[in-house]
């Protein structure tokens, strides 16, 4: 057979692309973004001149936390078993609520539009929501204590929880589905079959993720009487007692830390390694050989003795005992938390009383206030964002296994931002405020160091999970690292990078709506006000105000996604 | 002469008496090649073989019988247990990274997943196969010289996609990927072209077309290609000479010339063992 060799069309001279409709949009929207950048900076008054010496009060302030006081040790423990509690069951009670909210919300398992738009307007309403808010409502109608803190986290991470787990199942391959159905199978059993296998490992590593942030969370709750170590701290810090305060931190950072090491390897078993990983993991661990060699005796063994059950290798062993470990955690923290769980469900209609009292919604005489707050809360999440954001790609990039050759020195990045990820958001405004006074330049800083830490993790993952065959080719034409990367890795990366960037967007706009907590801007005072006196008319209008910005944040993502996939 | 260059020439000595071997200098040289894999698996034990410069090398073999694993070595992907292999002089397994890098502007790769970027258009795909003699990275077409672009623009040319250049890659069929994937390899002006089951992927006119575009680029540059293959049928007429591998070892070195089919096709056979078991299940069932 005769090969073509020359196309139908006449050669083409030119050697640049053309520019297209696609191309031209995705430089309106990099303009865009840049102006409402620089809107944001100077409405914020931040000026990079003052930034430097910020940081040094910064530093200062951290001098006066140290050395930690733990002369009440046991009350931190206490206080910190029953803030992993709240995250546990918060982020179980999320999971449980999540799973069919996602299924209904996923194109691949749902076909009407109205029930996929109903599940996601439910998915945005509780992510609009922030968690410290909804505590703040049910301490005022169940009163203090952590059933208040477990309700709320669990409502705000159907936010996170839900859309990512709609996401996994979104991004399932078709075509198991197809061979599935066709061979005549029900709905269930194909997304039993077909769809799970392929999202449940994303949808472990998403509960995982979110466990941990719910840690961080519940520990800021106490601000508003939810219970667990945040109490704590709150009360040091209430009364200029930064030792002790720092001392909790500090239990709290190690308790995340050690979480986040389980967290790692469940997912890292979860995803497997060796397929992303390819090109860096040329050595071999003497431990991991003696597995290999382990897992390969049973195999053989259970081939050549026909077993009808997969056989015991080490990955199973672990998955198992981790989910075995996993549920005893669970019964563990519903008895010993310090709930009366028939009181707290008998009391479940104080949250009507609560509910009417919040409609209809309305601006109380704030209008002007709820503005100038919503306002300056979405220049704060842009700058932030955008700020953390700068951060979070280089750090991100030494934190991936499969980018940087040399694992001690990504294993080094990713403990390093752990250490800065232990700490919650409004703590770290709290420190912020503290040392650079009120306002919303100090919110903005704090959120920005948060933003480059979850950033960073997001990326690292990512960039983690890149093809590796387009990275290969690249390799094998001769190329450098640095060439291989800017080549394979980063077009990869850029659809991902502009899905991340409006998820971060969206996430620290809602934190930013509570900064102003403590101090650090936004609408956050008003609305942690309102629900103080009872004002709850108006927290509604500011919820629905808050709402409003996150679903056309929303909107605008998904707009732009579609321009950069 | 040092040490490693007289362990490749021995091991050249050795492969020579080789019956697809012809005279003539070797351009790809693998010596006493092992590959074993921390999970214990031999993929490759104890290959030998050379080709010479201009031959087409058919590699066949069952799945699994260690044909990718060979190519990898070949293009230093993978690091032999023991043995060596050498390409263009360069003792692959030898070499330090940057001579690595040096050894692989010479060497094509032609990959069975075609390791295009999707969102890439095709006119930086291919231009990614200059990467190796420029310095610096480079993203977007824009980054790269006119001149390399003008011939980023003539290989698609001569695979017959000029039309897409300025298409994404993720739009193309696979039999085009493929065919971008190859201008890819012609970028690098590669004097050995490895191919590793280039038609795997693809249907059967696709791979005709694809094989026939391998084996034209082949005779016209006077390129070495060792080239692995399912289809027999296939590597029959396009090859000059075939070696068959079988867990990891040679068992058929050939030049295809009056070589039937038939013959060749008993590497595809299943073992003895193999077809009692098949025989039991199915009076079983």
């Amino acid at each position: 057979m005769s090969v073509k060799t020359t196309s139908n069309d006449a050669p083409s001279l030119r050697t640049t692309p053309p520019v297209s409709g696609r191309l031209a949009l995705q430089w309106v929207f990099v303009v865009s973004y840049l102006l409402v950048f620089l809107w944001s900076w100077n409405k914020l008054n931040m000026s990079v001149f003052s930034f430097f010496s910020d940081l040094g009060n910064v530093g200062n302030l951290f001098k006066r936390m140290y050395p930690p006081d733990f002369g009440d040790t046991g009350r931190i423990i206490e206080a910190m078993v029953e803030t992993v509690w709240m995250a546990l069951l918060g982020t179980v009670g999320a999971v449980i609520l999540s799973y069919p909210l996602a299924l209904a919300a996923a194109h691949n398992t749902t076909k009407s539009k109205t029930l996929r738009a109903i599940s996601r307007g439910v998915i945005t309403l509780s992510r609009a929501v922030p968690e410290i808010i909804l505590a703040a409502i049910f301490v005022a109608a169940f009163g203090p204590g952590p059933f208040s803190g477990i309700l709320a986290l669990a409502l705000h991470s159907i936010g996170m929880i839900g859309r990512l787990f709609a996401d996994a199942i979104e991004t399932a391959t078709e075509q198991p589905r197809e061979a599935v159905v066709s061979v005549g199978a029900t709905k269930r059993q194909t997304t039993r079959s077909a769809i799970l296998p392929q999202a449940l490992p994303s949808m472990i590593a998403t509960s995982l993720f979110r466990f941990e942030i719910n840690l961080r969370g519940s520990a800021i709750l106490g601000l508003v009487g939810a219970g667990g170590i945040g109490q704590i701290i709150s009360e040091s810090l209430e009364t200029i007692q930064y030792r002790p305060a720092l001392a909790a931190v500090l239990v709290l950072f190690v308790v995340i830390l050690a979480i986040e090491i389980v967290s790692t390897s469940v997912r890292r078993s979860l995803i497997g390694e060796a397929a992303n990983l390819q090109l860096s993991a040329q050595r071999y661990s003497f431990l991991k050989k003696m597995f290999q060699r382990r897992d390969a005796r049973v195999n053989r063994a259970a081939t050549a003795e026909r077993r009808l059950s997969p056989p015991w290798t080490s990955e199973r062993l672990f998955r198992t005992t981790m989910l075995a470990s996993a549920g005893v955690l669970i019964v563990t923290a519903i008895v010993t938390v310090n709930i009366d769980w028939f009181r707290a469900i008998a009391n479940f209609d104080q949250i009507s009383i609560v509910l009417k009292q919040m409609f209809p919604p309305s601006f109380s005489g704030e209008r002007s206030n709820v503005f100038t707050g919503l306002i300056e809360s979405f220049a704060i999440s842009v700058v932030s964002t955008t700020l953390g954001v700068a951060v979070a790609l280089p750090l991100g990039v030494a934190m991936s296994r499969n980018i940087i050759v040399r694992r001690w020195f990504s294993t080094f990045m990713r403990m390093f931002v752990l250490a800065l990820r232990g700490i919650p958001e409004l703590i770290i405004a709290v420190i912020f405020v503290s040392a650079m006074g009120l306002g919303a330049v100090p919110g903005t800083l704090a959120l920005s160091v948060t933003v480059a830490v979850f950033g960073a993790k997001l990326f690292a993952d990512t960039m983690e999970e890149v093809s590796p065959a387009p990275r290969e080719a690249v390799v094998s034409v001769g190329a450098t690292r640095p060439q291989e990367f800017i080549s394979s890795v980063i077009p990869q990366f850029v659809s991902p990078f502009v899905a991340h960037f409006f998820y971060l967007l969206d996430v620290f706009f809602r934190s930013s709506t509570v900064l102003g907590i403590v101090g650090g801007g936004g609408i956050g005072f008003l609305l942690l006000q309102s629900i103080r006196v009872f004002e709850f008319q108006l927290t509604t209008m500011i919820v629905l105000g808050v709402y409003l910005i996150v679903l056309a944040i929303e909107w605008l993502g998904l707009g732009v996604r579609r321009l950069y996939r | 002469m040092r040490g490693d260059e007289e362990l490749v020439v021995q091991g050249l000595t050795n492969v020579m008496n080789s019956p697809g071997a012809v005279e003539g200098d070797a351009v790809v040289s693998v010596a006493s090649l092992s590959k074993k894999f921390p999970n214990g698996t031999l993929a490759v034990d104890n290959v030998s073989f050379d080709v010479p410069a201009g031959q087409v090398l058919g590699l066949l073999g069952l799945s699994g019988s260690g044909k990718s694993t060979l190519m990898r070595l070949i293009n230093g992907l993978h690091q032999p247990t023991s043995g060596h292999v050498s390409v263009l002089g360069a003792v692959i397994d030898e070499c330090s990274p940057s001579e690595l890098r040096d050894a692989r502007r010479n060497i094509g790769f032609v990959f069975q997943q075609f390791g295009l970027v999707g969102r890439m258009t095709c006119i930086e795909n291919v231009l990614v196969g200059s990467l190796g003699r420029l310095r610096g990275p480079r993203l977007g077409v824009r980054m790269y010289p006119k001149v390399l672009r003008v011939k980023a623009l003539e290989r698609l040319e001569r695979v017959g996609l000029l039309a897409q250049a300025f298409q994404r890659a993720d739009t193309l069929s696979g039999g085009q990927m493929q065919r971008v994937a190859i201008a890819r390899s012609l970028m690098q002006e590669p004097k050995v072209l490895l191919a590793d089951e280039p038609v795997a992927s693809l249907d059967p006119e696709s791979s005709i077309q694809v094989l026939d575009l391998i084996s034209q680029i082949a005779r016209e540059d006077g390129m070495t290609v060792i080239c692995s293959l399912h289809q027999v049928e296939l590597a029959v007429g396009r090859t000059d000479r075939l070696i068959g591998l079988r867990d990891g070892r040679v068992v058929l070195d050939r030049l295809t010339a009056g070589t039937d089919q038939e013959s060749v096709m008993s590497l595809y056979r299943r073992s003895g063992t193999a077809e009692a078991e098949e025989t039991r299940v199915t009076q079983l069932a």
